[in-house]
């Protein structure tokens, strides 16, 4: 933006910070922050998964070949890829290419719709043959060449309970992701930001960025090993 | 107040990132279909590991960044580390130095469940 205030000052910049840089620093440290706070949110879940498994490493290996590494796979590839358009899309709002940060925005939240779906269709097909968090698990019926009576064995109800949190409370993140890529992509296209002033876009992409490490983590953890 | 440029990150960068990711999750599926035996995790973890780094240090741009950051997630990571561990050593080894009974809390609750409760 071009737009100054009387004092000649940027009209992006709050009166106390001494200089544009200075204010997009603090910024990025303060999401930094939030970031580690997520990092120490999901940690519980990854402390309750290792100790879990470390108690039952036979049952979370055998547990873990009733979940599609397909599904997963295609999901891990398509977080990436979202990750990158979110790159590109910070890249471009730094050469001043506004129309290029709203399509790389807009493709992110394709990306970003199609894990739900994929992920809703897990869900479901699991949901089917009594695969549920906690006391409801009962594994039964046939598909996918598994027969799902053979995943009813103790401590099995463990490893999937922890699979839907995990990645119920990641899909919860994804979702939070959508609703801010898009209040921002709505942003951009109103001309709010310029290479001047990007801050908002650059911290939604680290928020994303973190949402696909998670999922880098989540993925050999639950569906692979 | 001397005005530093934001580090533009290239497109190049950008895309042997997104392609080098693309080949480490090929790898990981890849090795899990192979039986390592007692590596099959610690492989999966090693190269779960390399991606998130590319992500960090790359996409979001932490190795162009002023140190602060760096640190502030190297506290993080060290918080995390230090919590499992310490729920590790409890879990799997409580009461080993003063032990009146033999056995884990696990192996305890199976030979006597309703003793332990």
């Amino acid at each position: 933006m071009t737009s100054h205030s009387a004092e000649g000052h940027p009209a992006h910049l709050e009166h106390h910070f001494v200089s544009s840089e200075q204010q997009f620093d603090a910024a990025k440290m303060g999401m930094w922050l939030f970031l580690v706070t997520e990092i120490l949110l999901f940690s519980g879940m990854f402390v309750t998964y290792t100790v879990f498994r470390s108690w039952h490493p036979e049952v979370f290996a055998h547990s873990a070949e009733l979940l599609d590494w397909r599904m997963g796979g295609i999901n891990t590839i398509v977080l990436l890829a979202s990750s990158f358009t979110v790159a590109l899309a910070v890249h471009f709002a730094q050469k001043d290419n506004m129309r290029l940060v709203i399509i790389n925005l807009m493709v992110t939240l394709v990306f970003a719709f199609l894990f739900l779906v994929i992920k809703y269709f897990e869900y479901t097909g699991k949901f089917a043959h009594g695969v549920f968090p906690g006391a409801a698990f009962d594994p039964h019926g046939v598909a996918g060449g598994h027969n799902y009576a053979d995943y009813n064995i103790p401590y099995a109800a463990q490893f999937f309970s922890i699979y839907f949190v995990m990645t119920g409370i990641h899909a919860f993140h994804v979702i939070v992701g959508i609703g801010v890529i898009a209040w921002i992509t709505l942003r951009v296209s109103r001309g709010e930001f310029s290479s001047a002033y990007y801050t908002p876009v650059e911290l939604t992409g680290l928020y994303w960025h973190l949402v696909d490490i998670i999922w880098i983590f989540l993925f050999p953890l639950l569906y692979l090993i | 107040m001397s005005h530093a440029e934001h580090h533009i990150v290239p497109i190049k960068t950008l895309t042997a990132v997104i392609l080098t990711l693309g080949m480490l999750t090929i790898l990981t599926v890849a090795a899990s279909q192979m039986d390592l035996g007692s590596f099959n995790v610690p492989v999966a973890m090693c190269i779960a590991g390399i991606k998130a780094s590319l992500v960090i240090a790359i996409f979001m741009g932490l190795r162009y960044d002023n140190g602060t950051n760096a640190l502030i997630l190297a506290i993080g990571l060290v918080l995390a580390f230090v919590f499992l561990v310490f729920v590790l050593l409890d879990t799997n080894f409580r009461g080993d130095t003063s032990a009146t009974q033999s056995g884990t809390i696990m192996e305890t609750e199976q030979l006597a469940p309703a003793q332990t409760r």
